[in-house]
């Protein structure tokens, strides 16, 4: 683009001293050739000046920032700038950040757990209560030192309840607190515990009783429970040993079972301190089921009623002399007599107690229950036997009479019916016992009264006198228990079903043809029906029953009868039962049916017609569902989005009120 | 290119220091008055519009991402205010007092006078923007196409189409001013 034809840009940045060095003279050189330019120039210069005079008059005056800063300074105050302000700063401090931050976390440590429900600040607690408990006491020293024990008693009962309160620190401050404890109680008396702990030292090393035991009154006591092979040889033993050992047998007693196994129980009394040598012979009797060891510690009971004795007889030697003097009234003397009567009945009270508990501590007592092995065989067997018949028959009442005949010595009837219901229907029930020798028989001949449907037979061993097994007990037979049931044949299940059709012109005179062919192979017509359709098709709809021997030439002749189509067998196997096969029943349906009018209704113009608007209207229908389904899928995005749309625009409103 | 030293002042302006955004009060309201003055033609109404825009820019001041761009931006807010006032004060009947006194001005002032406000007024409003900044700010061009967001050549071609514009609409009146 030359200069003359962007004169006016040039000219403008002229004015404004705005072109290059190059530009200027570029311009000047044209500006002297071109004599159009030169004129605009001109023009452009006056209106430069023009612009410059104008606009010097509409110039805001000097105090126009400062009207300016007023006017924003008013409208917008300092003071909340400020505080904004202060708080912005603050937050800028590090430190600041750091403690929001640490308070933050802390905000939602708290929250959580109270949603939670998480008690966690409760058991803590305790535990720092438990430590300040303890440094409150810091003076006494947790030492096991004999000096340090009488001090640290008292906070050995408070450890114990802290331990209580808190089974951490408890675990801590327990131990040491034990020494104190178990001293303070060996002073008083042996717990039983350490009773138990010493006998068995004893027991182990068989040794007499120490020094340390030998003013107590310890009453010991012994069970045990062997299982022996022979009990009269055991019972020797047993007195040998206590002979041996300086006892005595106190009781035997012994029973006889039904097997005639013997059990019984043998008291033997023998010195205390020879007590664990004989109940270590004991063992070698037979095999041993139990043994408990049990001691007495009735020092204190028999010191106390030592004392309350030897006061009764200062008492009565007292009262005595009271009657020796004889002086006062005579009252006084009947009085003085009754209450020596008393004393004298207590005195020989706790003298009787103390000889008891010199016996008892005297010698130790043990009892020893012997059983002889297999003690539990049973003594017999008994074999029980059941049976259930189920049968058929055509005439239910006559097999009924039949099997009622059967009674005899041998053959007991427990109980007979017969049912008849109000269709007509006949069954008949009955029990009986058979002696064990006729059974087989009997059955056999129950058996050939009809046709067997069912058989179950149930043999039980009944172990009398015990349980378990036993190699010597005799087994007996006991009456053999038989249960009929006797139904029509009718009412039997077909064993094999079989559903067919038969396609043929003139149905009737087929179904009267089926009827004879089922005569001929004895078959029974159960139903038979005929109907005709609109079409004019004919239905004729026959059920038959065959025996199973006779199935096979029957359906060979169905064929003479039509086309056979659609033939479904149906077979029902029941396992386990033994059947009859060749007589079972089998069901036959036969369907036999005409062609009928072929030509179908649903023709013609109108048929058309109607067949097309439905298909229309269906599927219209379906659009309208699919529209639906479309619409539930979409909707709640929508809803969706322009909610998230809203908030958007909410907040970015509030933020520009700000 | 801004220097960093305004950069930063911006920056403050922007996060909120009132002493920076003061500081581009003084600076720039004079700028932002001869834009609203080039739509507006009226003094008067260009300094309400600089004072709303003034209020506005410190309200919303958080959009700015660039504080380079805090001045263009600041002209761009002014150029919206001002057409807005433009649109109010033109479509509602003018009250008697403001036609009386528009009345008694016309009386005083020159045709040529006249006949420049028409020719300011036909001018398109970059092209006022331009003009205004040139002649009130008397910017030069760079600081022109910065405040405006221009390049060289279209800032010289909107001057010069600008005082060629105005030099033909004035032409008889120029011509009987260039007599005396």
């Amino acid at each position: 683009m030359t200069i003359h034809d962007d004169i006016d840009s040039y000219l403008a940045a002229d004015l404004y001293y705005e072109l290059s060095e190059q530009e200027e003279r570029a311009l000047h050189t044209h500006l002297i050739e071109c004599a159009a330019c030169r004129k605009i120039h001109q023009e452009s210069k006056i209106m430069n000046k023009v612009l410059e005079e104008k606009f010097a008059r509409e110039k805001p005056d000097p105090a126009f920032e400062q009207r300016m800063l007023a006017g924003f300074r008013n409208r917008i105050p300092q003071r909340t700038a400020s505080t904004t302000k202060l708080i912005v700063g603050f937050m800028r401090l590090r430190s600041a950040q750091i403690a929001a931050v640490a308070t933050l976390l802390l905000v939602l440590v708290q929250v959580g757990r109270m949603i939670t429900g998480e008690g966690a600040s409760a058991p803590r607690n305790r535990q720092y209560a438990a430590e300040e408990r303890v440094a409150a006491q810091p003076s006494v020293p947790f030492s096991t030192e004999a000096g340090a024990l009488g001090k640290s008693a008292g906070i050995a009962q408070e450890t114990d309840k802290l331990a209580t309160d808190n089974p951490i620190l408890g675990g801590r401050l327990a131990t040491p607190s034990v020494p104190a404890q178990t001293e303070s109680k060996d002073e008083k008396k042996p717990t039983t515990g350490q009773m138990e702990a010493y006998a068995v030292d004893t027991y182990r090393s068989n040794d007499i009783a120490p020094a340390a035991l030998a003013n107590r009154k310890l009453v010991r006591n012994a069970q045990v429970e062997i299982e022996i092979a022979n009990f009269d040889e055991a019972e020797q033993k047993i007195t040998a040993f206590a002979n041996e050992e300086r006892g005595y047998v106190a009781t035997t007693s012994s029973e006889k079972q039904a097997n005639g196994k013997l059990k019984g129980e043998i008291v033997v009394k023998v010195l205390p301190e020879n007590l664990d040598r004989f109940l270590q012979k004991m063992r070698g009797l037979g095999e041993l089921k139990n043994q408990t060891l049990g001691t007495e510690d009735v020092t204190k009971a028999y010191f106390d009623t030592d004392a309350r004795l030897k006061n009764a007889r200062v008492m009565e030697q007292r009262l005595i002399d009271m009657l020796k003097t004889k002086t006062g009234k005579v009252s006084d003397l009947l009085q003085v007599e009754k209450e020596l009567g008393r004393v004298r009945e207590g005195i020989e009270k706790m003298q009787g107690e103390l000889k008891y508990w010199d016996s008892q501590v005297q010698f130790a007592t043990v009892t020893i229950s012997l059983a002889e092995k297999d003690l539990e065989e049973p003594a017999s067997f008994l074999v029980k036997e059941r049976a259930q018949l189920a049968l058929y028959a055509p005439d239910v009442e006559k097999v009924y009479n039949d099997i009622k005949g059967l009674a005899s010595q041998k053959v007991q009837i427990t109980n007979a019916q017969l049912d008849r219901d109000y269709s007509g229907r006949v069954s008949g029930r009955v029990g009986m016992l058979i002696a064990p020798e006729e059974s087989d028989a009997v059955m056999v001949r129950v058996k050939g009264f009809g046709r067997v449907e069912n058989f179950q037979g149930q043999t039980e061993r009944i172990a009398q006198g015990g349980s378990g097994m036993s190699e010597n007990a005799r087994t007996k037979r006991d009456k053999v228990e038989l249960n009929v049931t006797i139904s029509r044949e009718e009412q039997e299940q077909a064993f094999q079903q079989t559903t067919l059709q038969i396609r043929a012109s003139s149905v009737d005179e087929k179904a009267k043809q089926l009827h004879a062919l089922a005569e001929k192979q004895n078959g029974r017509v159960r139903s038979s029906s005929f109907s005709r359709d609109p079409n004019g098709r004919e239905f004729a709809s026959i059920s038959l029953r065959v025996a199973m021997k006779n199935y096979p030439a029957l359906m060979q002749s169905l064929n003479s009868l039509g086309k056979v189509e659609n033939v479904s067998v149906q077979r029902q196997d029941r396992a386990g039962t033994q059947i009859d096969e060749a007589n079972a029943p089998t069901d036959i349906s036969i369907q036999i049916y005409s062609q009928g009018n072929i030509v179908s209704s649903e023709t013609g113009l109108m048929a058309t017609l109607r067949h097309t608007l439905a298909q229309g209207a269906t599927a219209l229908m379906w659009s309208l569902r699919m529209i639906g389904v479309a619409l539930a899928f979409l909707a709640p995005w929508a809803i969706a989005i322009l909610a998230i749309i809203w908030i958007a625009k909410r907040i970015a409103q509030a933020r520009r009120k700000l | 290119m801004m220097d960093a030293n305004e950069r930063e002042v911006y920056r403050a302006a922007i996060r909120g220091d009132r002493d920076a955004f003061e500081m581009i009060i003084r600076t720039h309201s004079r700028t932002l008055f001869a834009i609203a003055y080039g739509i507006l033609q009226n003094r008067e109404e260009a300094e309400d519009a600089v004072q709303d825009v003034l209020i506005k820019a410190w309200k919303s001041r958080w959009r700015v991402r660039d504080p380079e761009k805090f001045p263009a931006w600041l002209c761009m807010i002014a150029r919206h205010r001002a057409r807005d006032v433009f649109r109010k004060h033109r479509t509602t009947p003018l009250s008697d007092e403001i036609t009386e006194q528009i009345e008694s001005e016309a009386i005083d002032t020159t045709s040529l006078n006249r006949q420049l406000h028409s020719a300011l007024a036909a001018l398109p409003e970059v092209h006022r923007s331009a003009l205004m900044l040139r002649y009130f700010e008397e910017m030069d061009y760079q600081t022109i196409e910065n405040t405006l967001g221009l390049t060289n050549g279209a800032l010289r071609g909107i001057l010069g189409r600008a005082l060629a514009a105005m030099r033909k609409q004035l032409r008889p009146a120029l011509a009987s001013f260039e007599q005396p």
